[in-house]
């Protein structure tokens, strides 16, 4: 790989709640374009991390870096304006929403009709109403939820919510996409699907955050693996030199160290 | 979308034909008058509407800006002679900038804590009305409020005023739609549904909360100030906590998100007092349990709740 300017850089970062410290001395980078595997047993600090990134807790010390400025102090809503964007562990959809008015929500900081843009129904807003309707159709497709775009999104099952969340993140039109435990809840062929999705994601230049706990799935399609646990990260690299790691055996495994197979 | 914006238009030109229809048939002026109680009722409720059916953010202090309106017009036109034409948008403003002001520090509360922060603000709005006699009037009110006129045209006869406050409906009903209709309309409904993932996907919610509390005040005051000119007397028990409740009550029973159930609930609760005089003493009794009847049965409100109805009826037709 050419060494480009990383998209995202994580400096030192430390990040403590009440007296537990939950992360401390994170660095790692991830390059434009890559799929990286952010993984470690339940208490790792990885939805901490992601809550760093998405700006939904302040950093303590050390700095995040996105495309070249720090994110210090900017609003979730703002950094979905210059470029990350996420979903949740839980799945967090609009539920009395139709499918399709979940993904023009996720278009929000890419169009612009104000209060006044609402009432005056300027000449414009038409316009930007059918482009957007029109991307939502895009995505819908993208994603394999065509033909669904009327239904109400609370009652998809489980599956499609996830796959609706995604293409919602991907409205906003990011460079980053943050994706918290996309697999948990999912079926053996469902998890498949979604694998292919996230490199079709990326084969539209989109750089993949992805905390996971389906390993199959991680060690597939990641490029890269940062390992966290207790807060410390223990072990970055490619997944075949990270599933080989020593460290990384033993935090999984305990120290009894049975290795996993390919 | 297209059906749906069809659908609208058909509605609100069936709702302009039956206000005219009204406006011209019906002589009673009682019955005039109490449809014009109505129409005021449901700027009030539709107001309110935007803010906890939309948005999913309750305020029971919202009668303190009812009582801007209302008292902001009387001191305007009164103590300073100026058209009420003019004290119109000044009081709307005000209403409006008391929102804002109000609303920052407010709308950082959820749940509970909001409705107990709006709750100290209306109360202390209407202490504000109950004491500050030299302006107000005091508890004993506010007399000599002046009639309504535009160049030849006098709102002194039940049937004009019954075609203004109908007119600033339909033409409220028509911007909320709009609204809802909207970009932000959906941003709104987002924040309803999940605040933080409303701010997840790029909504600033603060500021939205903000903007539709404003325009809700806006809505409240426009409705205290046909108030004012339609009974010329105002004292601050129209403008109390009961007054806040009332109007919750309106937005609970019609149905929330549903600017038709604004309109539902306002009449509900406007004509429920006029029937209920047969029963005197026991009035309020009557009426306690009538709302608590269509809440158990109807829990999401008429709107919905008649919706549901039917449409379970139609289901059962197809079997």
């Amino acid at each position: 790989m050419t060494t480009e300017l990383p998209l995202l850089e994580i400096k030192t970062v430390f990040k403590a709640f009440g007296g537990v410290q939950a992360l401390s001395d994170i660095t790692f980078s991830l390059n434009p374009g890559s799929i990286t595997g952010l993984i470690g047993p339940n208490g790792a600090g990885k939805t901490t991390l992601f809550n760093l990134i998405s700006g939904v807790f302040p950093v303590d010390k050390g700095k995040i870096v996105f495309s070249g400025t720090g994110i210090k102090n900017k609003k979730p809503h703002t950094l979905v304006d210059i470029g990350i964007s996420r979903t949740f562990q839980n799945v967090e959809l609009f539920e009395s929403m139709t499918v399709l008015e979940n993904i023009l929500v996720g278009q929000h900081t890419r169009t612009r009709c104000g209060m006044w843009g609402s009432i005056l129904r300027f000449p414009w807003v038409a316009g930007e109403e059918k482009k957007a309707h029109q991307f939502a159709m895009e995505l819908l497709d993208f994603v394999g939820l065509n033909g669904h775009a009327d239904k109400t999104s609370g009652d998809l099952p489980f599956g499609w919510q996830r796959l609706l969340e995604i293409a919602r993140a991907l409205a906003s039109r990011p460079k980053l996409l943050l994706l918290d435990e996309p697999a948990a809840g999912l079926n053996i062929v469902e998890t498949m699907q979604l694998g292919d999705l996230i490199k079709k994601i990326r084969e539209q230049g989109v750089t993949v955050l992805l905390v996971e706990h389906d390993m199959s799935l991680t060690m597939e399609i990641s490029d890269w693996i940062v390992v966290l646990d207790q807060g410390e990260k223990i072990a970055q690299g490619t997944p075949r030199t990270v599933q080989a790691d020593e460290k990384v055996i033993a935090a999984y495994l305990g120290t009894a160290g049975k290795k996993t197979e390919d | 979308m297209n059906n749906h914006q069809t659908r609208n238009r058909i509605c609100y030109a069936v709702f302009s034909l039956l206000i005219i229809l009204a406006g011209y048939t019906i002589e009673n002026p009682y019955y005039i008058q109490v449809l014009t109680f109505i129409g005021i009722n449901t700027l009030l409720a539709l107001g309110l509407n935007m803010l906890m059916g939309y948005a999913g953010q309750i305020s029971l202090g919202h009668a303190a800006f009812f009582g801007i309106g209302a008292y902001g017009t009387a001191i305007l036109t009164v103590h300073y002679n100026l058209s009420p034409w003019l004290a119109l948008p000044a009081a709307i403003a005000a209403a409006m900038i008391v929102a804002y002001i109000v609303g920052i520090p407010t709308l950082k509360l959820s749940g509970y804590y909001l409705g107990m922060g709006t709750l100290g603000f209306g109360m202390i709005v209407n202490i504000l009305f109950r004491e500050w006699s030299s302006v107000t009037g005091g508890a004993s009110g506010f007399i000599g409020i002046p009639t309504l006129e535009l160049g030849p045209v006098s709102f002194s006869s039940g049937r004009n005023y019954f075609f203004l406050v109908w007119g600033f409906v339909l033409t409220s009903f028509i911007i909320c739609q709009r609204i809802i209709d909207s970009r932000i309309g959906r941003a709104l409904r987002a924040i309803h549904d999940g605040e933080k993932a409303a701010s997840a996907v790029g909504v600033d919610t603060r500021k939205l909360k903000l903007q539709v509390f404003v325009l809700s005040a806006a809505f409240s005051a426009l409705a205290g100030f046909l108030y004012a000119h339609l009974v010329f007397f105002i004292s601050p028990g129209t403008f109390s906590f009961i007054a806040s409740i009332r109007m919750v009550t309106m937005v609970v029973i019609g149905g929330m998100a549903s600017i038709w159930g604004s309109l539902l609930g306002a009449s509900l609760l406007t004509l429920l007092p006029e029937w209920l005089h047969a029963f005197s003493e026991f009035e309020m009794v009557v009426y306690g349990l009538i709302l608590m009847i269509v809440m158990i049965f109807l829990p999401r409100g008429l709107t919905r709740g008649l919706l549901d109805i039917y449409e379970r009826a139609n289901k059962k037709n197809d079997h």
